[in-house]
């Protein structure tokens, strides 16, 4: 099972924490995003492996956008 | 002696108290129980306290001669009983009976229990789960010229309305469950205007279940779900839970109860719960626990609108209604969900007598293309205009930034009826790096040195006593004195002349947003 982690606002990617082939936990911190001159974690809902990171530092994204992809297996 | 014709009478009676109470036969029971779904009078038995159910309507069945012996109850479960001793009705769905559709006979029944309730000052509880209107009944002039629709989804909020909704509801269960002032879902209860096998044969379009209306979709989208359970139990409980922080009806205010122990003890964590920068998130619910009496928080539309936090709660053992800010969820920028979760939670407050806190810390409204689209400058609007109308007590407590138009909304600007700031509060009508920008066009990467210059232009007069100094807060506080700034301002600010019952201005407002 894979799950894709999307953005829920328009923001610029502030960090990113992780890579692919990391392993989360549970409210790990992925990614920070900067938005309304906030630093808002995007936080793993579930465990699991980061298989893909869809964007960079530095990129502006839209509600609703793939920024990362988890397996869950 | 008892003559022959009275024991005819009881086992007759009897026959038919039998019939009335197997409801739509023991194959149906069965097949819910095993699924682990309630049946109607389990329902009812949940959630009225012990032996206090009085029913109304049990030999009730279809105006119909046909259908007259296969819809007992005419498919609903009427009556009143006990939530903790307090008064309540109840329409209760029966799902084995036709579906609990509703018919002539059945709707007459529930119109009684919504007169009964609103006469006499009960709550009314809907335990929802139904097909709609019983078909093919309603078919034709007739059918249709039969029905008295005037008063029928009237709401006025004279008192409580809950519903709890557990599988299928169309049709009336609908309309009753987005006019209460509580809907609970139960995971897996779907609720839509029409079935989706209608509206694939109505528009072709073909739907799912739980995409046209899941609970998941009213808990995350519409905000029809108010809270979601996992079982029928859980849902029950949720309801009278919520039933235990409102007054039977809006002429008195509601119970009081005991200060539960702890209360108040973990008041100095609210020194280092919310982070000293402006630009880090933290959970305000971490922060209201804190604030209110220990296990006394009861969230409302947690999933939906998250950056906005509403719950009852109780604040020296007496209900109030939370509205915070929650950075951990978009920054707490203050969405278009956001703002129908805030001015639906005030129509709540002001209809029933609860005071209203409010816990601050938002960079303003989420602005976009989204955001407009969406409607949000009417939305803003709407919510100013109901905080204007309410009057139950108001108390606000600005604990970081407050910024912009959404300042008054949280109970900025005199708005409220009390006001303090906490001594690391920042106030303005933007962040101070965004208006370097937006009145000099100077940014931090261009020229470090003018845009230090100018941002400290820009944020000079923020603080909690410059706003004190004109009266805007009327007191400055040290975060660890938050629970006792609102026990003192809800005390100064109760409605001693009437009881603590306010005018319910808000009492007519839309039934859902």
């Amino acid at each position: 099972m894979s799950e894709s982690i999307h953005a829920d606002m328009s923001a610029n990617v502030w960090k990113i924490l992780v890579a692919p082939g990391d392993a989360v936990e549970e409210d790990t911190p992925l990614m920070i995003l900067e938005s309304m001159k906030m630093e808002i974690p995007v936080m793993s809902e579930v465990a699991g492996v980061v298989v893909a990171v869809h964007v960079s530092e530095g990129d502006s994204v839209d509600p609703g956008q793939s920024l990362l992809d988890l397996s869950t297996d | 002696m008892t003559s022959m014709t009275e024991t005819d009478a009881a086992a007759r009676h009897e026959l038919r108290r039998a019939a009335a109470l197997a409801m739509g036969g023991p194959r149906k029971l069965e097949k819910r129980a095993e699924a682990g779904q309630l049946n109607a009078r389990e329902r009812v038995d949940r959630l009225f306290d012990p032996e206090s159910f009085r029913e109304s309507g049990l030999f009730a069945t279809s105006h119909l001669e046909a259908d007259k012996d296969v819809t007992p109850a005419d498919g609903k479960v009427t009556g009143t009983g006990d939530v903790d001793g307090r008064r309540a009705a109840v329409i209760a769905y029966d799902f084995t009976v036709k579906g609990a559709s509703s018919g002539q006979v059945s709707n007459k029944k529930m119109q009684h229990m919504k007169d009964l309730a609103t006469r006499c000052g009960m709550p009314l509880v809907y335990l929802a789960e139904s097909t709609g209107v019983r078909m093919p009944d309603i078919m034709g002039g007739t059918g249709m010229g039969s029905g008295n629709e005037r008063t029928r989804f009237l709401r006025k909020r004279e008192s409580p309305w809950a519903s709890a909704v557990f599988g299928y509801a169309f049709g009336s269960a609908t309309w009753h469950t987005v006019s209460s002032d509580f809907a609970v879902f139960r995971k897996g209860a779907v609720m839509a205007v029409s079935s989706p096998g209608l509206v694939s044969r109505a528009t072709g379009q073909q739907v799912d279940a739980e995409e046209l209306g899941g609970w998941k979709l009213h808990a995350e989208v519409t905000g029809f779900a108010d809270a979601v359970a996992n079982t029928d139990e859980e849902a029950i409980e949720l309801v009278r839970r919520f039933l235990g922080y409102l007054p039977s009806h809006n002429a008195e205010p509601p119970p009081v109860v005991p200060v539960t122990p702890g209360s108040g003890e973990r008041s100095a964590e609210l020194r280092s719960l919310v982070p000293e920068s402006r630009a880090q998130v933290y959970d305000v619910r971490k922060v209201i626990e804190v604030v209110a009496d220990t296990g006394s928080v009861f969230p409302v539309k947690a999933a939906y609108g998250k950056s906005l936090v509403t719950c009852l709660a109780r604040i020296d053992g007496r209900s109030v209604g939370i509205i915070a800010n929650n950075p951990i969820f978009k920054g707490g920028a203050i969405d278009g969900p956001a703002c129908d979760k805030a001015t639906s939670f005030l129509t709540l407050c002001d209809s029933y007598n609860i005071p209203i806190v409010f816990l601050v810390d938002q960079p303003g409204f989420l602005i976009g293309l989204e955001a407009e689209r969406n409607k949000v400058a009417g939305k803003i609007i709407n919510w100013m205009n109901a905080l204007a109308l309410v009057t139950v007590p108001k108390v606000t407590v600005m604990m970081r930034k407050n910024y912009g138009q959404a300042y008054a909304n949280m109970g900025g600007g005199f708005t409220a009826d009390a006001t303090a700031a906490w001594w690391s509060a920042e106030v303005s009508f933007m962040d101070p790096r965004s208006a370097v920008g937006v009145v000099y066009g100077v940014t931090q990467e261009d020229d470090p040195e003018l845009y230090e210059r100018r941002l400290a232009e820009m944020a000079r007069e923020s603080t909690a006593y410059d706003v004190a100094r004109v009266y805007g807060v009327q007191d400055v506080i040290d975060p660890a004195d938050t629970r006792g700034f609102l026990i003192g301002a809800l005390r100064d600010n109760h409605l001693a002349r009437t009881d603590g019952v306010g005018e319910h201005l808000l009492s007519t407002w839309p039934t859902s947003f």
